[in-house]
């Protein structure tokens, strides 16, 4: 892949990812820093758009707003999110995995189980194998960038409701941990592979669902 | 043979419920989604009263055909999808008429726009002002959490032009932040 390959992709999905860019941001910094830049862009995007533009007292000039403040608050935000990741060992692993989830709200959207071509994909760019017996319908299925590493992000249907599940294989925790946070539920539990984070904004059976998704995953090794 | 409208999103189709709780409960996913539809089609028309008449007129079609709608999880893509092809139909039936969207945001102040941080509103501004071939998708994307090939199949063109056009509905934002946009040889965009 090309800069200018990789830069039309990052535009038109900051957040998605593929083999190939990946192969690509890790040897390109300008590239990685172009994401950067386009997610921190989307972020705002995203800001924009969850308020309906709907009808205010004060009247306004548009545009009056100079074109350096608005680059100096995208440096900070880029700043921000440096800052924040180059402070991520003291970040509670929990809190990042809620606002992960929360940040990505079209997960939940899902209703058709995602093919296994795609979700093969999404995990052979993570070096995870899952049993094709795994009991639960995957309906979401996306490769994220995670503290610094490419994780499967996975919703799955069980019987009662949705749950978020992240693969975590470079995340060591010693003990099940469970949290509460913005309306989610989740647990964060070790693995032969890491760990393996799950969320749903009900009371489902978390642990069932960790301990299930625990057994279907098979040994990465010989794709490491 | 099909046995729902050809308005209503076939991807989305599911088999029929029906009954008197199943139409409480639609009635209040309606009631509960609605918000979220008026906000999705006013980034699409720009126009509020335009926007509540999509909204109205969508869910009124989706309410012909809630037999077809059995889980909820399926309503909110079904519901977007509709209002979607509600607006789209609107200019198909009738040609609007146009303003300058420069003058007329200058002359309503910020009538479209919400009171809070300027940064965030002139980048709504600049939202509202990118045409609808660019904020169509975007805001099926970035809103709506359409997939690329989803966007692709509502809007009947191929994944390659989606990208194009989010590629470069994203460059015109970048390019508000004073930022470098990135080059655009992309063409032409593939056909479907």
């Amino acid at each position: 892949m090309i800069c200018h390959d990789a830069r039309r992709f990052i535009g038109a999905e900051p957040c998605a990812t593929s083999r190939e860019l990946a192969l690509h941001l890790q040897e390109c910094h300008a590239c990685g820093e172009y994401q950067l830049e386009m997610v921190a862009l989307d972020a705002n995007i995203r800001r924009a758009l969850e308020e309906p533009p709907v009808a205010a007292a004060a009247r306004r000039r548009l545009g009056a707003r100079p074109k350096w403040a608005l680059a100096a608050s995208l440096l900070l935000a880029v700043m921000a999110t440096l800052a924040v990741w180059a402070l991520r060992t003291d970040a509670s692993l929990a809190h990042e995995v809620v606002a992960h989830v929360v940040a990505e709200p079209q997960s939940w959207a899902g209703t058709d189980p995602v093919s296994e071509a795609a979700l093969a994909g999404v995990l052979r760019r993570s070096g995870v194998i899952l049993d094709a017996a795994a009991p639960y319908s995957v309906v979401y299925a996306r490769s994220c960038w995670f503290r610094g590493h490419y994780v499967p992000h996975l919703v799955v249907r069980t019987t009662h409701t949705l749950a978020t599940v992240l693969i975590l294989r470079d995340e060591t925790v010693e003990v099940r941990q469970a949290f509460h946070e913005d309306g989610l539920s989740g647990v964060i539990v070790p693995s032969a592979h890491g760990s393996i984070a799950v969320l749903a904004a009900t009371g489902a059976h978390l642990d069932d669902i960790a301990a299930q998704m625990q057994l279907a995953m098979r040994s990465p090794t010989a794709l490491r | 043979m099909r046995n729902y409208p050809s308005d209503v999103p076939v991807s989305s189709v599911v088999p029929l419920t029906t009954g008197a709780a199943g139409d409480a409960r639609i009635t209040r996913l309606f009631e509960a989604m609605r918000p979220e539809l008026l906000r999705f089609a006013l980034w699409l028309s720009r126009d509020r009263a335009l926007a509540e008449d999509v909204v109205q007129e969508a869910l009124l079609r989706a309410w012909r055909s809630r037999e077809a709608l059995k889980d909820p999880a399926c309503s909110r893509a079904w519901l977007l999808t509709i209002v979607r092809r509600e607006h789209a139909r609107l200019y198909e039936r009738k040609r609007l008429e146009l303003v300058c969207l420069n003058d007329a945001l200058e002359h309503e102040g910020g009538a479209l726009l919400s009171r809070d941080d300027s940064e965030i509103n002139a980048l709504r501004s600049a939202i509202l002002q990118l045409p609808i071939e660019y904020r169509e998708p975007l805001i099926m994307q970035v809103l709506g959490g359409f997939s690329v090939d989803e966007i692709a199949r509502e809007l009947n063109l191929s994944a390659s032009a989606v990208l194009t056009r989010l590629f470069r509905a994203r460059n015109k934002l970048r390019a508000l932040y004073g930022l470098t946009p990135a080059p655009d040889s992309s063409g032409t965009e593939a056909p479907l």
